[in-house]
């Protein structure tokens, strides 16, 4: 097995790069709505094969075994070209999760499942009334014999229409003394009579989030991961990765990349007014990428990372958003358009951008909530 | 050109804060301001001494070696505290162009050592503005005609002047009290002054002509204009932590204002953008130090100082309205910021101006490949 950690950083970037390129399905680059996972199946089986499926897990469960350095350099070469992460709950969320808190037998039953997308996941997380405010979820799960019986509802639950299991933080204690307590990871198969999903039309017109309602459904005593009461602070444990990651560059490069393209085809770089406002998002890119290396760079010397990252995420959802929405400008009258608009033998999908670019203010915490959290732990107000 | 330690680079940083704060930080620039003298020359050995104006000049021209990252940490303390001494120009215009041009020259030598104070005077004036062309003469001997935007003229003993020589283009060194000068000062918004310098038959010497001389200007505005960035990136910084200070202190309905979630929702934006402007500064000075091309420098140059100057006008901004009517008042130091920022922003280019430059030059590196 290659040791990934042991090569250069610049010739693991090349790398993957280089596999990218050959092997990942030009249909399936950049693709503006999120795919079920029948859509993508032909790449997650060629990802198999190479044993790539899990970067960031250990060699021991299957995974590459990357460190953060490389890591990051895998998802930034993802990003760059277009590659789909497909339905990647169980690789970035349920993995990890068992990994750090599951029982030996947790590991040895789902672990191989999700490497081979046999049971796909989904995230039960937020509900109705917990959002922003996520540790008020109220959906119960009560002992039953050697069951749970789980009583509630879920909401923004991304492709749960196309997955098989969901991993849910529930209260199994309603009478802890802080909300925060009282509340557990548990893992439940979603085909079962008690589960019942909607989906949600989006702005976009897709469907990718749904509501999950469940009326008396069960899952064994078994799926409950980690301690009782406990998932609180597990689930905050999850987080710490996906903190610099939701701040990454690349949504935003490969936006301005559009941009550029488009406002060449469309002559709008004759334009004055338009020059100086692709150059402000243009070095809001550039120098958010600053910022982001020095983040990266503390994780390549083996340091945690504080709350401070949050400022990434903050700046570059923003200035994503108005990436897009210069986008629509330059479009003039073709602005309210579906679809892709033709400059030269390219299409570019001027609204798709748009939409894509809204939501990213909303989830991972929203951006008020970043703001709150950069107030309290970074300034000390 | 060597890579300079992280370590050198906080050694450097804590002995220019150390002199500085010494030297009475914010308060100095306050009591310099409103006093006879644009600068303090004692301040100005002591930094001279501590090597502060030899760290970007080769060792070859008797300098550390240490390159703009290095001139960068001082720029940013010296913004920090805005010190008045014309540390930037200095080490970025009067040094960068000597150490270029004539690297032998004892002014080079005496500039460095802090011994003499030298003005550059390299902009002309039209009727809309900054003039395209130069029409200050240099005739082998004598120099005639008008310059513009010169930073310290008041405290120089040397000025070095670009004008239109029998050859091209020529910097020509006029001594201080030389005959044929006369100054106009415009006072700026920090106290200090820009001048306006006209020279009729004044003698002077000439150090360099021709084509070199271009490049080196070029090259040498380009590393002011990043090292001002530097420059604002400090000033910044302390008026994001004087303002921080004061929402912390400062009650209103009992509660410090700071606990007002619309405050501190503003306070996250100023540290957002200081947070970006910093490291965008620093990695392109960093850039700057390994850059091929000279466009390359220019383009990496326009990104630093359109950055530090968005950042340091909403920021200094934003600490007066967080302030509240006390930041109105000359009383509070936070208004010495937000007054030397308005002049760091305009010296060199604004941020708009810098855009345009930065997609200019961009374009042109594409269109060249």
């Amino acid at each position: 097995m290659t040791d990934w950690n042991a090569i250069s950083d610049e010739d693991f970037r090349r790398e993957v790069r280089a596999f990218f390129e050959a092997e990942y399905p030009e249909e399936l680059r950049h693709l503006p709505h999120r795919p079920r996972f029948a859509e993508i199946e032909h790449w997650h089986v060629k990802l198999y094969a190479k044993g790539w499926v899990a970067p960031a897990w250990p060699t021991e469960f299957g995974g590459m075994g990357l460190g953060a350095a490389k890591l990051l350099i895998f998802y930034e070469e993802q990003q760059r070209y277009g590659v789909n992460r497909g339905r990647d709950m169980g690789i970035q969320m349920v993995g990890p999760l068992i990994i750090k808190f599951g029982t030996q037998a947790q590991k040895d039953y789902w672990l191989p499942r999700i490497l081979t997308c046999e049971d796909i996941w989904c995230q039960g997380y937020s509900e109705p009334g917990a959002g922003s405010d996520l540790a008020n979820l109220r959906t119960s799960a009560v002992i039953d014999g050697d069951d749970f019986l789980i009583n509630g509802q879920k909401i923004w639950t991304t492709m749960a229409h196309d997955a098989t299991h969901i991993f849910m933080l529930v209260r199994t204690d309603p009478n802890a003394p802080k909300k925060q307590q009282g509340i557990s990871f548990v893992l439940a198969s979603m085909d079962q009579p008690g589960v019942d999903v909607r989906t949600i039309t989006t702005l976009a017109g897709e469907t990718e989030f749904c509501e999950v309602f469940f009326d008396d459904a069960r899952t064994p005593r078994a799926n409950l991961v980690g301690e009782i009461n406990k998932g609180w602070s597990m689930a905050k444990a999850l987080l710490s990765f996906e903190r610099i990651f939701i701040g990454s560059p690349g949504l935003a490069q490969n936006a301005l990349g559009q941009l550029e393209t488009f406002a060449r085809g469309r002559a709008a770089f004759d334009d004055p007014v338009f020059r100086d406002r692709y150059a402000e998002v243009a070095l809001d890119v550039e120098d958010h990428a600053a910022l982001y290396s020095r983040f990266a760079d503390q994780l390549k010397r083996g340091e945690t990372l504080g709350a401070d990252v949050s400022m990434l995420k903050i700046w570059v959802t923003e200035t994503y958003q108005r990436i897009s929405e210069l986008m629509i400008e330059v479009a003039g009258p073709d602005g309210g358009s579906i679809g892709p608009l033709q400059v030269g033998n390219i299409g570019v999908d001027v609204l798709a951008s748009f939409y894509k670019a809204r939501p990213t203010t909303i989830y991972g915490g929203s951006n008020e909530i970043q703001r709150n959290i950069l107030s309290k732990a970074v300034l000390g107000l | 050109m060597t890579i300079v330690q992280d370590e050198d680079l906080r050694l450097l940083r804590d002995s220019v804060r150390t002199l500085l704060d010494r030297a009475g930080g914010l308060g100095r620039a306050r009591r310099l301001r409103d006093g006879d003298e644009p600068w303090d020359a004692g301040i100005w050995k002591e930094l001279a001494g501590a090597g502060v104006l030899a760290v970007a000049a080769p060792e070859e021209a008797g300098g550390l070696g240490m390159g703009l990252v290095a001139a960068g940490v001082v720029a940013e303390e010296v913004g920090h505290v805005i010190a008045p001494e014309p540390v930037v120009p200095t080490i970025g215009l009067a040094i960068g162009l000597l150490h270029r041009l004539c690297p032998q020259d004892a002014t080079l030598e005496a500039a460095i050592a802090g011994d003499i104070m030298l003005a550059v005077a390299w902009q002309e004036r039209s009727a809309t503005g900054l003039s395209d062309v130069i029409e200050c003469r240099f005739d082998g001997t004598t120099l005639t005609g008008s310059k513009d935007w010169v930073v310290g003229a008041d405290g120089a003993g040397q000025m070095l002047v670009v004008s239109e020589g029998v050859h091209g283009p020529a910097l020509v060194r006029v001594a201080a009290d030389a005959s044929g000068i006369s100054t106009q000062a415009r006072k700026q918004s920090d106290g200090s002054a820009l001048w306006g310098l006209s020279f009729a038959t004044t003698p002077a010497e000439v150090l360099a002509e021709g084509t070199q001389l271009t490049d080196a200007l070029a090259n040498a505005v380009a590393d002011t204009t990043a090292l001002a960035a530097a420059e604002l990136v400090g000033l910044s910084g302390a008026a994001l932590a004087l303002t921080l200070d004061y929402i912390k202190t400062r009650k209103q309905f009992d509660k410090p204002i700071g606990s007002f979630q619309v405050i501190q929702h503003r306070a996250v934006d100023m540290n957002v953008m200081q947070e970006v402007a910093q490291a965008a500064v620093r990695e392109a000075l960093a850039a700057m130090d390994q850059a091929g091309s000279a466009l390359e420098r220019v383009r990496q140059a326009s990104r630093a100082k359109a950055r530090a100057c968005t950042a340091a006008q909403k920021i200094t901004r934003e600490a007066i309205q967080l302030h509240g009517a006390v930041g109105y008042t000359d009383e509070f130091d936070v208004g010495l910021l937000l007054n030397r920022a308005l002049v760091l922003s305009a010296w060199l280019g604004d941020a708009a101006f810098h855009r345009r430059r930065w997609l200019d030059a961009k374009e042109t590196e594409v269109a060249v490949q």
